[in-house]
């Protein structure tokens, strides 16, 4: 009961000194501001380029223009009668920005041939789209041909190729059912990255007591394990608040920017799962940071080793390609299984399979469990000895004897 | 007087090396207890042992008013040798933060902090970063903090170090009057000059174990035997063939003549020969200093005695 309430106050006293650092503060909300940046800023670039709807003139003398209209519903396009002749078309278009004139006479039945019309400024993909005008005058060819109006119709129908794969029904990787999946992995991966990078923020705060040479004074008062778990407690909770700011800054811009239900997607039992990984992934990485901080005199004079240790939260980037290209197979499975990689791949397999697989969720999470008690007490032995040692690295050596110790 | 903390065959290695070994002594209510020795004897191994920063291999340590062993953690002041402060943190914050892990209330703990910060000359300085602070203020400030929530028992690992004359005096008047309002004192030192006017025990400590443990005046007594400083021309055989000397230091002029232990200064002085030339004379016991340096670089000067009475 003390142990915990000593671990409160630590972790209430990292929470309080990093909310009065500039630093932090500006950590905190600069980082959802560059990403809004980066989000919105190739918008901004863009609607100065973007095409006004092209202005389409239409000199019919068949009296199609109904069918026309109709028929072009599906483009951007303003359209709208005109009586010029063909001949004042090249004056007329000198003066407009993106306007075509197409003249529909009898010859265009006749030879399916109708003559159009642009300028420099005339949008580069209206010759195709333009197309979609050729359906109301197949259908006055083919009634001119004297079919019956079903004949007409099936003839005017064509050839259409469909596509039966198995995977057809999914769509792209943006199709309704796959979002459903993927937001809450979305999400459960932005919490882990937030509360992980956060974390790393404990590492600094380790060897920031050795630096300072604080730990005895402070250890005068608590148990290391007091001071070890308060500071995991207290980064988590930083890590959180770091979250609130991005979701509080991005969610309502996403949500404004992209016509999509995200909260109902987000908002699924299944996300309780994905945060779960994402919690202990992060238990498991903070036992590192602590445990690896506490060996270090100061960042710059980090030895290979602690190198190499503070790198493993991104070991799960190895899995990625093998992930995305075969979600159940072998390396997705071996990479659930991998403490170290367990978080990253599991959240990336989950936002991609549409079945769930339990059983290997049920074994992933064990792993992943029974590893961050297992780092917990390891980083409690290297702490203990290692958060006193002023003013010197610890040799992979040493670590290793406090470990048995 | 109430015994506030009892050390018992206190021994620890490191490897093989054994740095501490049979260390006993007491703390009571009240008293400043010195624990002196050079650099390297074993204090600050010795008093981490007691805060159970280590692990003694041997013996035991005992609180007064504890239970089951347990550190009373809340009831001790601790200044540790190598000490700091967060940096980018205002001093009140932190004294606040210390006060509130010995479980004292936060507006006492204010209260206190602001009048001693006054006390100590840093009035004022309380919305300071500590980044900010000169040495000799940051180490007020960590003083200030390990007095802060009132212990009864205040161990002080070399509490002088790196302070200017001003700051020591002003350290040594508010351990003192710690010390009458009951709290018990243990500190450690090398500096024998400075421990000397205020230690009403002391414990010293070399090469890991004991070489002296009493009150001053006990140490004096036992240990420190009386050494005559003569300014004149004398030849030094002279010197030697006097009564009681054990040996003869000589430097121009001024000899010192060290005294056996037994000597009676009133009949050694009157029984000094006519043609002995003296300009100045004076006796006195060898200092507490003096013994400090011999044991230090291992003269044999109170060896002998020590041994004696060992």
């Amino acid at each position: 009961m003390k142990h915990m309430r000593n671990t409160m106050k630590v972790a209430k006293w990292e929470i309080k000194r990093n909310m009065k650092s500039k630093s932090f503060i500006i950590g905190l909300f600069l980082t959802p501001i560059i990403f809004l940046a980066f989000f919105l800023l190739p918008d901004l670039f863009r609607s100065d380029e973007e095409p006004a709807a092209t202005k389409v003139y239409v000199n019919d003398e068949l009296g199609v223009y109904e069918q026309l209209e109709a028929a072009a519903a599906s483009t951007e396009w303003q359209l709208e009668e005109t009586q010029i002749a063909e001949s004042e078309a090249e004056a007329a278009l000198e003066v407009e920005e993106d306007a075509a004139y197409v003249f529909i006479n009898e010859q265009s039945v006749e030879n399916g041939k109708v003559t159009v019309y642009t300028n420099e400024d005339t949008d580069s993909g209206f010759m195709e789209e333009v197309q979609v005008l050729s359906g109301p005058l197949q259908m006055m060819q083919i009634e001119q041909l004297g079919l019956t109006p079903e004949e007409a119709g099936m003839v005017a129908q064509g050839i259409v190729f469909e596509d039966a794969s198995v995977e057809a029904e999914d769509g792209g990787l943006f199709s309704e059912g796959m979002l459903e999946r993927i937001i809450p992995g979305a999400f459960a991966a932005v919490v882990m990255l937030s509360i992980v990078f956060t974390g790393m923020a404990i590492f600094q705060s380790a060897s920031q007591e050795k630096k300072d040479k604080i730990a005895e004074i402070i250890l005068s008062s608590l148990t290391p394990a007091d001071l070890m778990q308060g500071k995991i407690i207290g980064y988590f909770v930083l890590g959180i608040i770091q979250l609130i700011v991005y979701v509080a800054i991005i969610l309502p811009v996403l949500l404004w920017k992209i016509d999509m239900p995200i909260m109902e997607y987000l908002l699924v039992p299944e996300l309780a799962v994905l945060l779960l990984i994402a919690v202990l992934g992060y238990l498991l990485y903070a036992a590192l940071f602590v445990g690896i901080g506490a060996t270090m005199a100061d960042i710059s004079t980090a030895g290979n080793f602690q190198g190499l240790v503070m790198m493993l939260p991104f070991s799960p980037f190895l899995f990625i390609g093998p992930v995305f290209s075969d979600p159940s197979g072998f390396w997705a499975q071996l990479g659930s299984y991998i403490p170290f990689t367990s978080p990253g791949v599991l959240i990336l397999r989950l936002s991609l399979l549409e079945e769930w697989p339990w059983v290997e969720i049920g074994i992933a999470v064990a792993i992943l469990a029974i590893s961050v008690w297992v780092f917990m007490k390891l980083a409690g032995k290297v702490f203990k000895t290692g958060i006193l040692m002023y003013g010197k690295n610890a040799t992979p050596g040493e670590i290793w004897k406090w470990i048995r110790a | 007087m109430e015994t506030m903390l009892a050390v018992e065959g206190l021994g620890k290695s490191f490897k093989d090396k054994q740095i501490i070994r049979n260390i006993s002594f007491e703390v009571k209510k009240g008293e400043i207890m010195a624990l002196l020795g050079p650099n390297g004897a074993g204090k600050s191994t010795t008093i981490r042992n007691i805060m159970g920063i280590m692990y003694p291999d041997a013996g035991s340590i005992t609180f007064h008013n504890s239970k089951n062993k347990e550190i009373p953690r809340n009831k001790i002041g601790y200044l540790p040798e190598e000490r700091g402060l967060y940096k980018n943190v205002n001093v009140m914050d932190i004294l606040l933060y210390l006060a509130e892990l010995k479980d004292y209330p936060k507006n006492r703990a204010k209260e206190r902090a602001l009048a001693y910060l006054k006390k100590f000359g840093l009035e004022g300085k309380d919305k300071v970063a500590v980044e900010e602070l000169s040495k000799g203020m940051g180490q007020k400030v960590q003083f200030i903090a390990s007095i802060l929530h009132e212990p009864e028992l205040l161990i002080l690992d070399e509490p002088f170090s790196g302070l200017d004359p001003v700051s020591q005096e002003l350290f040594k008047e508010e351990i003192r009057s710690l010390a009458e309002k009951g709290t018990a004192i243990l500190l450690s030192s090398h500096q024998m000059n400075l421990v000397e006017e205020m230690a009403d025990r002391l414990f010293l400590i070399h090469r890991g174990t004991k070489v002296i443990y009493g009150t001053l005046s006990e140490v004096k007594r036992e240990y420190a035997n009386f050494k005559c400083t003569i300014n004149g021309v004398n030849s030094r055989s002279l010197l030697e063939g006097l009564p009681e000397v054990e040996r003869v230091e000589q430097n121009g002029e001024i000899a010192v003549l060290y005294l056996s232990r037994n000597v009676q200064p009133a009949v050694w002085l009157k029984n000094l020969p006519a043609e002995l030339d003296i300009q100045e004379l004076s006796i006195d016991r060898i200092s507490l200093h003096e013994i400090f340096i011999d044991i230090a670089t291992d003269k044999n000067l109170l060896k002998e005695a020590g041994e004696a009475h060992a």
